[in-house]
């Protein structure tokens, strides 16, 4: 087992909060509505931060399921701030190079921010249609995507914010990996 | 923001006009009916949403740091806000600003100037409190009687202020009145706050369905006719998604304060929904009549 305690120092530094208080109750666990999809459970990743395992941690499918409900962080006895801690390893998976094992999940928040650089807002006619054709799911709601869009429920035409530079110039700064 | 006469300055957000017209449309209408004028934030951009802070946490403070400077050079002093997630997003940069210097710092050199903190945020429902039941019951002209409603709050709306910066549990007595002061029955049921999946429901559409129909199943159980909810992505799952549950129409808050103020516009948004409300608004017409 390769222990990186740098890896440990550098969650806690980015994410700005400190995982050590968890006594492993379980309590975030068996509140969390993704759990049974996730390979590690929430404890689980606290554990294997804490132990410095930087690997399994950022190739894990639990960073990428947690839909930040914050079920978790709302009954932790400690306040131990689960959803932040899964921001911080999905920036430094990405960051990583590592392949997220939920692409389409990865692939989405990229296909959104995206939408953000090139608009400003989300169209979300454009976005559904572009996340279909990229991920392969055409299929998946075909006829509920035409009801929604015969129903009205969609947008139309997109719109773009007069300070689209300025919103680009900010969205190109940081890590810069979008 | 309800004071004097001046206009209440509002983020749409990018579905309140598109998947959640319903929503916006409603609630404009309500509005109107109480005299407020709404004034959009000009030029408001995406606040990030769950794409930002999940993979780009820097994005997401300067996004929503974007619309809360906009708001204090429009000179609005409160700014309400109806997406849940907008909101908590909105919040999250506002006091990371407000509580963390290099982050007051990371806005200012990436925006080219400094946030006061002078813009209150305000989530819609906090703006019908301030109205009052009292003001909310004279709008009623045709009472909802029949409609037993199971209220579901979400995840971001039920959780502790602490955390997203606002919790509905000081509202609940207040949203149980008005639904019932609208002439509907509160159903009491246990999963008002369980997550529907969000935005898994585009990329793990099973999950979210695991997830649903697990709150439907309780909904209906409960003998709930139809769902009240708070949120656009909410609402969207609570129709779409589910496999196993009986269907239930999903309705807005403010659509309930709508069709009970009788509405003539209500129309125009009832069928926009994936499951129509109309069968069942119209079998309790039937059953007053008779």
């Amino acid at each position: 087992m390769q222990v990186d305690p740098a890896f440990r120092e550098e969650v806690q530094r980015r994410s700005g909060r400190r995982f050590d208080a968890c006594f492993q109750c379980l309590t975030c666990a068996g509140g969390c509505p993704v759990v049974e999809d996730m390979d590690y459970h929430p404890t689980q990743v606290v554990r294997l931060v804490e132990f410095g395992q930087k690997e399994k941690v950022l190739k894990s499918r639990a960073i990428w399921m947690c839909v930040g409900c914050h079920a978790c962080v709302s009954q932790c006895p400690n306040k131990v701030h689960i959803p932040a801690l899964m921001d911080t390893l999905r920036e430094m998976a990405l960051e990583n190079g590592v392949e997220p094992p939920e692409g389409r999940i990865a692939g989405f928040h990229k296909m959104f921010l995206e939408e953000v650089r090139k608009r400003g807002r989300v169209y979300e006619l454009g976005l559904g249609v572009k996340y279909k054709l990229r991920s392969g799911t055409v299929f998946q709601d075909f006829m509920a995507g035409i009801r929604l869009i015969w129903k009205g429920r969609f947008k139309l035409l997109p719109e773009k914010v007069k300070g689209i530079s300025e919103l680009r110039e900010l969205m190109g700064g940081g890590n810069g990996k979008g | 923001m309800v004071k004097g006469n001046g206009a209440i300055r509002y983020y749409p957000g990018c579905s309140l006009e598109s998947s959640a017209r319903e929503m916006g449309e409603s609630f404009m209408e309500v509005a109107r009916m109480l005299g407020l004028e709404m004034l959009p934030l000009e030029d408001w951009s995406c606040c990030g949403s769950t794409p930002a802070h999940s993979t780009h946490p820097r994005w997401a403070l300067l996004l929503a740091a974007r619309n809360l400077l906009l708001a204090e050079e429009q000179g609005a002093e409160e700014l309400m806000v109806m997406c849940p997630s907008c909101y908590v997003r909105l919040r999250q940069a506002e006091r990371e600003i407000l509580e963390h210097q290099d982050k007051a710092r990371e806005v200012e050199q990436a925006l080219g100037r400094p946030y006061q903190g002078k813009v209150r945020l305000r989530f819609f429902l906090e703006v019908l409190d301030k109205i009052g039941l009292e003001g909310l019951r004279g709008l009623v002209k045709k009472p909802l009687h029949g409609l037993k409603a199971a209220l579901y709050y979400g995840c971001l709306l039920s959780r502790p202020e602490w955390i997203t910066g606002f919790d509905v549990a000081p509202y609940e007595r207040f949203l149980e009145d008005l639904v019932r002061t609208l002439g509907a029955e509160v159903v009491p049921w246990p999963y008002a706050k369980q997550c529907c999946g969000a935005s898994l429901a585009v990329t793990k559409p099973e999950t979210s369905d695991r997830l649903v129909d697990r709150i439907r199943d309780y909904a209906t159980r409960a003998k709930a006719n139809c769902l009240v909810v708070f949120c656009s992505l909410c609402q969207m799952n609570l129709e779409m998604r589910g496999k196993d549950s009986p269907a239930l129409p999903v309705l807005y808050i403010t659509e309930l304060l709508a069709l009970a103020a009788g509405s003539a516009k209500a129309e125009q948004w009832l069928g926009k929904h994936l499951v129509d409300p109309r069968p069942l608004l119209k079998s309790l017409e039937a059953q007053k009549g008779a």
